[in-house]
């Protein structure tokens, strides 16, 4: 068969199936490294060629039902639902079913689980093996007797025997557990992440005794090799130093600077890694970076979004949190202690007024929410909860919560009174957003965190602030909570006056109410008791943060190493980074990631440490090359033969751009564009004022984002986002040509040329080694050299501007390289 | 068993501006679709060209839109509280709700009982979208006009108005050529839809040609280098859709042309905002989809994002009709009138439905999520018009006869479309990826007309 071989976007070989269903199956024996290993983790009772379909995407933890209900064939279906179905109800449940007055044997056949863990007499069935399965025994009254008043017609045995011999495929869903923690979750011990976190020894190879250069290259070079693939060699020095510098700081790297690591590299090798490593984390643009990330993680936005009656309020002082993660990441505070602040800030001693006036500023990560208005909802402090909830579970826990509100976690091991206990903690703290834009309709007025020794805010003369884009009714702020104009203030959270526990919302719904529940944490792990001599008694918000330090510890701390692995790999060892439940990715790399972890802790939670632990690794410095083999094995890279090409992020990009015209302002801004002003952004209006700081900075509203950086898969900011999708799409070739910020830097770019040089060729050259690093092939100068010989004829005689037709076309062929793969792409 | 080498396709691929040479690449062993945007010949007779997909998020009350289920108890049961009456030559039951649509009764196909495997949002929504409820798969927009290419080379082949997530969207692990192209953002004044970015005349046009090869002679020169990465030869050819996309595009938004008499039929600019129904300005999106449909576009999705009517089920729900039912209505005369009826599916639904309201409830009350029986119609392209698919029991939560899961729902599209969807698959890491999943679709012919 001949194809053409282009591949799609995961490497896989597009065709049509030639094949018939049933032989486009791999065999058993075709399967792939990665469905083997997995499958070692998954039922052993399942027909083989099903689990090579399903295995390298399905966690160890789902249930055989929850399989069989995602697999099951429509004629499967057919089957069950008219000759077994029946039966069993008809024949069986009087006995054997959830609710029978009496469960004969314990054993109940109403789900597919039920089945399969069976009752006194062990398992009902081995799907696949009618012979030794205890229900077809017993229809055959063999040995146990069943149905006990007669046998059942032949047929129908028959059909029971057909049935198991397929697998037992199974549509029925798993009922829905009951309250009690105990009950709701029997198998938690079974989900990997919730184990204790393990300090495995990697096996060390033989084939190839020097390449590891630190353990973790211990754990991936095991698994290349057993799975018969070969690792990349490493990446050529000037690609290793652009990946670090992006992946460290988010900016580009020089030639000069390439030049000079490449002859650092070829004489002391690791040793200059580590020093240009080094240096790269000592500078400020590493919380910049980094920080980026987390407030991906923390919803960061400057304005509510739409609060679903049209109203965007904006939250004036949202950036003192912003500022407060970067500087957290610039000096390394460890994880543990960045997360009691954000979550207890307000809570924690401090030596300083400084300090004071950081920890209360750290507590904006609970009040950040997109809220729904409040105009008509009784739910209105219930959603606010739920959005600090689901921000702890999916954000640090890396388990969504939120399901919870209304009824047990259908699948996570999360009963509804764990989301109440927790509910009560947040209950009892009031969460402070401030004045939501003067509009009582969106979000009541709340204070603010009033800070002691931070600078004032300036406030610009009313000329300069922005306007409504239409006139609109002025709303006069005649809120009970008035700060002078400039006064230092923070959104966060603070306990309430009130504290108490909360009641079970009845489907989420704060107008019933059923029992009240203990504050407390969830039954995942050990749970500490609230101090109750407490005076004043406090929300449990400190014992929480201590929770999640503490007892819960396998998940946070699984949680943010493998987030520190996605944002220098491209993807996590776990590929689902908000979601290590059971609908989670499971690790292809488990010990390696219980391996980080103990690292992690035993370098007292330092993500600087660990980052730099990761980068000098071997894996981490491998070519982004791919052999056809590994290619074939492994399409989605999970064995880590080599790095994966990464597109830059929004971010990087526009920096990157702003870098090569010359035109960054690396300063950090003091403030924010709107951090004088309680408007609503609905009403403003374009808000956004185009500015030389890094994108970091730019202004970031709900529902109306920076547009210099959407067109590249910025996150909405509405609930935790831990990896960014990487979309491919026409409208970004419209921006990279039309968009004003980008001509505009690549008429800055041509500039800065002009002002350097005057002989064609040596403009193309300083381009090319500003844009890459890297001097052109001689075709590329020949064709640059075409393309601005033509540009500059045919803008000679075309509509002229203020800029020269010689400077429009440098513009020109400078926009050319800003849009070019090679500058978006990360080796 | 010779594959062309990737070297050997782009010397073909890159003799020329703005044309992508794959076509004429797949030999004649190999009846493969070649990835790129020119229009293939369907590899069964076809029965549609286009889809116009109307999702509605959130999962629409079906009994009380045009799934009839009327009291027949002694005891008040849920079903329908709103009136239906009869409509059309065939008789369609339609709500009271929707007196507009009724008109078309006669051209509407009701599947009233359709399945998904779970009452979750966000699974049903995926698996509605792309058949697998857990992982990224290619959207059925992706996968149609991947197999079928596009009609107007200067436009994508899949366009999503007020999309949702990109999970509406998403070509997964088909080329990101075949991705869809947003425009608008769901939540934001539809009005100001467009896609940004779109004109620039910074340049004069022959200029911007001879600048856009200059990047793609990069480009290629760049994945040249690194031939192991098919993405990057992906991104080239989206580049190109997005370069011709200057031409077409903007006048395709650009509602001046049409009429007011045509304004007022779609209700263009008419928002309507009543607890969870969010002015979105439906009338403008199915104005679009016409001009799109028009254009040769292969598969247009609308989205209505405010079927979850938790509270407030009827007020809220009456909203929701008002503001679909005469856009719809004048798409439908449209397509009508210019005959691409005749040839196009248009297709109402969102990822599951809700158990009935039950007579006598306050009138806040609000409804759950039902996946186990919900209600699809679709009209057009070779189906049966005034006709109804599927029974349910008498509280029309549970289907009884002619079940449609959502694999056959997208079996049965991609069959009148002309593709067979056990064929249309790619592999990836040894496994099979199709629209119907590894636990395949049935065509449902009895709908067939």
């Amino acid at each position: 068969m001949d194809l053409p071989r282009v591949k799609p976007r995961n490497h896989a070989a597009p065709r049509v199936s030639q094949l018939p269903r049933a032989a486009a199956r791999p065999a058993p024996t075709d399967m792939s490294p990665a469905a083997k290993i997995s499958s070692s983790r998954c039922l052993a009772s399942r027909p083989r060629s099903r689990w090579t379909i399903a295995a390298p995407f399905v966690c160890s933890l789902l249930s055989a039902a929850d399989l069989l209900s995602a697999d099951i064939s429509p004629d499967q279906r057919t089957f069950f639902e008219n000759k077994i179905r029946p039966v069993l109800v008809r024949e069986c449940y009087e006995c054997h079913a959830e609710g029978a007055k009496k469960v004969g044997g314990k054993l109940k056949l109403d789900t597919h689980s039920d089945m399969m863990t069976g009752g006194e007499s062990g398992p009902a069935m081995q799907p696949g093996k009618p012979a030794s399965s205890l229900i077809i025994q017993a229809l055959q009254y063999d040995g146990v007797e069943m149905p006990p008043k007669k046998r059942l017609p032949d047929h129908v045995v028959q059909d029971f025997i057909t049935w198991v011999k397929m697998g037992a495929p199974d549509p029925r869903e798993d009922r829905p557990k009951g309250n009690s923690p105990d009950a709701t979750f029997q198998k938690k011990s079974d989900l990997w992440s919730l184990r204790p976190i393990g300090d495995p020894q990697p096996e060390r190879s033989t084939a190839r005794p020097d390449w590891a250069r630190d353990p973790i290259d211990h754990f991936v070079l095991a698994k290349i090799e057993a799975a018969k693939l070969s690792p990349e060699p490493d990446a050529e020095p000037k690609a290793l130093l652009r990946r670090m510098s992006y992946d460290l700081t988010g900016l580009p790297i020089s030639a000069s600077q390439a030049e000079q690591f490449e002859g650092e590299y070829r004489t002391e090798g690791q040793q200059a890694v580590a020093r240009w490593a080094d240096r790269l984390l000592s500078t400020p643009q590493f919380g910049e970076r980094w920080g980026r990330y987390w407030l991906d993680v923390a919803r960061y936005a400057e304005s509510n979004g739409d609060d679903g009656l049209g109203r965007n309020p904006n939250f004036p002082h949202a950036w003192r949190y912003r500022d407060y993660v970067i500087d957290a990441f610039n000096r390394d505070m460890p994880y543990d202690r960045f997360i009691r602040e954000q979550i207890a800030g307000d809570l924690l001693p401090a030596d300083s007024a400084a300090e004071t006036d950081r920890h209360l500023v750290a507590t904006g990560f609970l009040a950040l929410a997109a809220k729904p208005a409040v105009a008509m909802n009784n739910n209105f402090a219930a959603d606010v909860v739920a959005d600090q909830i689901g921000l702890i579970g999916s954000g640090i826990l890396g388990i969504s919560v939120g399901c919870a509100r209304c009824h047990d976690h259908k699948h996570d091991p999360i009963s509804l009174r764990d989301y109440t206990a927790l509910a009560g903690i947040f209950k009892s703290t009031e969460t402070l957003w401030g004045a939501a834009g003067m509009e009582p309709l969106s979000a009541p007025p709340t204070p603010l965190h009033e800070l002691q020794k931070a600078s004032l805010t300036s406030v610009p003369p009313e000329s300069e602030l922005a306007q409504p884009a239409a006139p609109f009714k002025k709303r006069p702020n005649k809120g009970k909570f008035n700060y002078p104009p400039g006064a230092p203030l923070a959104m966060g959270a603070r306990d309430a006056r009130d504290i108490s526990d909360s009641r079970v919302l009845i489907g989420g719904d704060s107008a019933k109410l059923g029992e009240l529940v203990p504050r407390g944490f969830l039954s995942l792990f050990p749970s500490r008791s609230l101090d109750a001599t407490q005076c004043p008694p406090q929300s449990g918000r400190m014992e929480l943060a201590d929770w999640l330090v503490e007892e819960a510890r396998p998940l946070t701390v699984r949680v943010i190493v493998n987030r520190i692995w996605l944002h220098l790999f491209g993807d996590g060892l776990v590929r689902t980074p908000d979601d290590f439940g059971v609908f989670g990715d499971s690790p292809e790399h488990g010990e390696l990631l219980d391996h980080l972890a103990t690292r992690f802790l035993k370098e007292g939670w330092s993500i600087k440490k660990l980052i730099r632990s990761i980068v000098l690794t071997r894996t981490y410095q491998l070519a982004s090359s791919q052999s056809e083999a590994a290619q074939k094995a492994d399409p989605e890279n999970r064995l880590l033969t080599h790095h994966s090409r990464r597109r830059l992020d929004a971010e990087s990009l526009r920096d990157t751009m702003l870098v090569l015209s010359g035109q960054i302002n690396l300063e950090h801004p003091h403030g924010s564009l709107l951090q004088h002003q309680n408007v609503l952004v609905n009403e403003m209006g374009n808000l956004h004022r185009p500015n030389d700081y890094r994108s970091v900075y730019q202004l970031m509203l709900r529902s109306a984002m920076p547009p210099e950086l959407t067109a590249f898969n910025l996150p909405d900011a509405l609930t935790v986002k831990g990896k960014r999708e990487t979309s491919t799409l026409p409208t970004q070739t419209l921006y990279l040509l039309n968009n004003s910020f980008v001509l505009s830097q690549a008429s800055h770019f041509a500039e800065r040329l002009l002002a350097e040089a005057t002989d064609e060729p040596t403009l193309v050259r300083s381009a090319y080694r500003i844009a890459f690093a890297r001097n052109p092939s001689p075709n590329e100068l020949t064709k640059a050299l075409e393309f601005v010989t033509e540009a500059e004829a045919k803008l000679a005689t075309a509509n002229p501007g203020p800029a020269t037709p010689r400077h429009r076309a440098w513009a020109a062929f400078c926009q050319s390289l800003l849009a070019s793969n090679e500058l978006r792409y990360l080796d | 068993m010779n594959p062309i080498s990737r070297r050997e396709m782009l010397r073909t691929a890159s003799c020329g501006f703005g044309y992508l040479a794959l076509a004429g690449l797949a030999s004649a062993a190999s009846p493969a679709p070649s990835p790129d945007l020119k229009p293939r010949a369907p590899k069964i007779p076809a029965r549609a060209k286009r889809v116009i997909f109307l999702c509605m998020s959130g999962g629409p009350a079906q009994m009380d839109t045009f799934h009839y289920r009327p009291q027949v108890m002694d005891k008040p049961h849920p079903g329908s509280i709103v009136n239906f009456a009869q409509h059309g030559q065939s008789g369609l039951w339609v709500s009271e709700l929707l007196p507009n649509l009724a008109r078309h009764a006669d051209k509407l196909c009701v599947l009233n009982a359709m399945y998904s495997d779970t009452s979750n949002h966000a699974q049903s929504f995926l698996q509605l979208h792309t058949g697998d409820r857990l992982r990224p798969c290619p959207s059925m927009g992706s996968w149609v006009s991947y197999g079928l290419g596009t009609e107007n080379q200067n436009l994508p082949g899949f366009v999503c108005l007020n999309p949702w997530m990109p999970t509406v969207y998403s070509s997964a692990c088909l080329p990101s050529l075949f991705e869809g192209t947003p425009i608008g953002v769901n939540g934001e004044d539809m009005t100001k839809a467009t896609i940004r970015d779109i004109e620039g005349d910074h340049l004069p046009l022959d200029l911007k040609r001879s600048q856009f090869s200059l990047i793609q002679s990069m480009n290629r020169e760049y994945s040249n280098i690194h031939s192991d990465d098919a993405r990057l030869e992906g991104v080239i050819q989206t580049m190109e859709l997005g370069f011709r996309m200057q031409t077409a595009a903007p006048d395709l938004l650009d509602l001046k042309g049409e009429s007011q008499a045509t304004l007022d039929r779609y209700g263009v600019g008419k928002r309507f905002d009543t607890g969870r129904s969010k002015p979105s300005d439906f009338g403008r999106q199915c104005l679009l989809a016409r001009r799109f449909a028009e254009a040769g576009v292969r598969f247009i999705e609308l989205d209505h994002r405010d079927w979850d009517q938790h509270e407030n089920h009827l007020r809220d729900l009456r909203a929701n009709c008002a503001s679909i039912d005469a856009p719809i209505a004048a798409l439908l005369d449209d397509l009508q009138q210019s005959g691409l009826l005749e040839d196009t599916l248009v297709v109402w639904g969102g990822e599951f439905g809700r158990p009935g309201m039950t007579p006598g409830q306050k009138e806040s009350a609000g409804s759950g999520h039902n996946n186990r029986a919900f209600t699809f119609w679709i009209a057009g392209g070779g189906v049966k018009g005034g006709y109804t698919h599927g029974v349910t029991n008498h509280t029309g939560t549970d289907g009884l006869e002619g079940k449609v899961h959502f694999h056959d729902l997208h079996a049965t599209l991609l069959h009148l479309l002309g593709l067979d969807h056990e064929r249309l698959s790619v592999v990836q890491g040894g496994r099979d990826i199709r629209l119907t999943s590894s636990q395949g679709g049935k065509v449902v012919h009895e709908i067939i007309a």
